[in-house]
């Protein structure tokens, strides 16, 4: 079993005649909960979009658990694709599926279990994913945002996926929610041995949950590290997003 | 490694070895039910909560069963097993509701029928009332929105009307002909020709097309502004959506729609003209003499006024569908599907409606 479960080196990527990524290259390990920041519009989505092979990058490889992402064959894609999962932005969940089924349809589509077998493991995700049983036959549209977004962590995780891809996973959410989205993160990164490569502007959960950070800036990684080792860096944007919230610490009221 | 799974009677352990995943249900031992006090994960070399989840209720098929004891598992899958045992209950036993029957099935229709047309006639009336307020003041009309939506409406279906009603005028002149040149009577495919396009043929027509074209256009375009969010914007800027989005679709339809069924009149005329001429050997010169000898007014008025009543069902329909969409994206489809319907519907019964009483009023 390889240690390095993502591998990026020299990724080049042009959208629209934009030059988004100019020679990237990072790599995560095995049980790593990393997060990808960067300033809006450096790229960080087209790159997640890259790994889980929604979008081609003019050059550069991607690998994931040592097979290279671009150049596999569509039954190699798919066996790779039950080893991870996406949590998509908004939630992505199907709108016509009640909340069981959307969990359950990964199990559908990739396993052999009888469906009501397939339906009882969708229900355990979404314990796991600290729903009430009674969300399990409800619509995705009667549910709040934070609901929505622990349904589809819940479908994420209905393979038992190795590596668990989160774009943005606390936007929309209110700061309590946030946290305990964050926290259950956590939990179910430690408990299910996952690897998580997620994409946030959320300084909160940068400063919980995450074991590395790796920033974007110019179509590079400007560094990785722990939150303390990025302080260090002399970058106007760090700079200036870490102090988004570093005052607020320092100088408590009545200062 | 492939996933193994045996039954020891002795200890009554169920004793699993192997990569327990959500592949491995296949392996589980036919249990027929024997109890199993214990799980015994010595071998296992993989496990995850598919895995867990498939031998904790093999071995508890009922939750009021007692938890099996844990035995031999690496603390790694032993937390797993425990974890997942403490989402279990919620998973066991949930048998799907009873289907409903055909009665139970019935009355849900029927019930959402009833609210469905009371909620078209709250919708008239609240159109009414926001309609009437708007007749008095002029400068709060969006002429700009009125303009767009005729020119969408209008000219965008000049074409398809044309070429539609030019085919239907040349296939019925066609079967006409060939039945009245038994009879010698070639003269008066004019009439006939005439009295089915400018009557029936061209208002019946033009509005299917309409409520295809336009009708489900602006249910889409309405439904997709509702998920957005759009219109509750529109709403909390203090601008009414009825009088920013319907009324002027209401408007623009109620002006095109006559207009589109004169231009079909005419090319349902020429290509009627057309077949008169090559099969019936009725020169233009003298299929227009005829027309202008058997020609009624009525005939024309019949059919235009015909027009305004369908634009306006079409209009309501396309509205209300649109604005009674929820919040996801499948009502979108689901409602704009529901406006054509309806939309044919309302424009055969209203068609078969206005010909009795047109017969039963002489006109």
């Amino acid at each position: 079993m390889t240690d390095t479960v993502l591998d990026i080196r020299d990724i080049h990527t042009t959208l629209g005649g934009n030059s988004i990524h100019r020679g990237l290259d990072l790599s995560v390990r095995r049980g790593e909960v990393v997060a990808l920041i960067g300033g809006s519009g450096t790229g960080k989505s087209v790159l997640l979009r890259e790994i889980i092979g929604l979008l081609k990058p003019q050059s550069g490889r991607i690998e994931l658990f040592g097979q290279s992402v671009w150049d596999t064959t569509p039954a190699q894609m798919n066996a790779l694709r039950r080893r991870f999962g996406v949590l998509f932005q908004d939630g992505a969940l199907f709108s016509s599926l009640d909340v069981e089924d959307n969990v359950a349809t990964p199990l559908f589509e990739h396993t052999s279990l009888p469906h009501a077998t397939c339906r009882q493991l969708a229900r355990l995700k979404l314990g796991l994913a600290n729903l009430p049983a009674d969300v399990a036959k409800k619509k995705p549209s009667e549910l709040s945002g934070g609901m929505r977004k622990r349904v589809a962590l819940a479908r994420a995780l209905a393979l038992d996926p190795e590596l668990l891809f989160l774009d943005e996973p606390t936007s929309g959410l209110d700061p309590i929610s946030a946290r305990a989205f964050d926290t259950l993160i956590r939990l179910l990164a430690d408990s299910l041995g996952l690897t998580v490569f997620l994409v946030t502007h959320d300084l909160d959960t940068l400063f919980s949950i995450i074991d590395r950070v790796i920033v974007l800036s110019n179509g590079r990684v400007l560094g990785s590290g722990s939150v303390a080792e990025l302080k260090q860096l002399d970058d106007p944007w760090l700079s200036a997003y870490f102090a988004a919230r570093t005052p607020e610490e320092t100088s408590p009221h009545g200062n | 490694m492939t996933a193994h799974a045996r039954y020891d009677a002795a200890s009554r352990a169920l004793i699993a070895s192997g990569d327990w995943q959500a592949e491995a249900a296949a392996a589980l031992p036919e249990l027929a039910g024997q109890p199993v006090h214990v799980l015994d994960g010595a071998d296992l070399t993989r496990l995850d909560t598919n895995g867990a989840w498939l031998l904790l209720a093999a071995a508890r098929p009922q939750a009021s069963d007692p938890m099996p004891e844990l035995r031999n598992f690496s603390p790694a899958h032993r937390a797993l097993l425990e974890l997942v045992a403490r989402h279990c209950d919620a998973t066991l036993l949930q048998p799907d509701p009873p289907r409903e029957g055909l009665r139970m099935l019935t009355g849900r229709g029927a019930i959402a029928m009833g609210r469905h047309l009371a909620g078209l006639l709250d919708f008239v009336g609240h159109l009414t009332v926001e309609s009437l307020a708007l007749i008095g003041r002029p400068g709060q009309w969006r002429w700009r929105e009125l303009a767009a939506q005729v020119r969408d409406i209008f000219v965008g279906a000049i074409p398809i009307v044309v070429g539609m009603l030019f085919l239907l005028g040349v296939v019925f002149a066609y079967l006409l002909g060939d039945q009245a040149r038994q009879y010698g009577a070639n003269i008066f495919v004019v009439d006939g020709i005439l009295m089915a396009i400018l009557r029936e043929i061209s208002p019946v027509i033009v509005a299917i097309l309409v409520a295809g074209r336009t009708g489900a256009a602006i249910t889409a375009q309405l439904g997709t502004m509702k998920v957005t969010e759009e219109i509750d914007a529109i709403a909390t800027l203090g601008l009414s959506p009825l009088a920013v989005l319907v009324i002027p679709r209401m408007l623009a339809l109620l002006i095109a729609m006559p207009l589109l069924v004169f231009i079909g009149d005419v090319a349902g005329i020429l290509g009627g003209m057309l077949v008169a001429q090559e099969q019936l050997d009725i020169s233009r010169p003298v299929f227009l003499d005829r027309m202008a000898d058997v020609l009624l007014l009525k005939t024309l008025l019949v059919g235009l006024f015909k027009a305004p009543v369908f634009a306006i069902f079409i209009a309501l329909i396309a509205c209300r569908m649109g604005l009674s969409v929820t919040r996801d994206s499948r009502s979108v489809g689901a409602n704009t599907t529901s406006t054509v319907v309806q939309s044919l519907v309302a424009i055969i019964i209203l068609n078969a409606i206005f010909a009795v009483a047109f017969v039963q009023l002489n006109i």
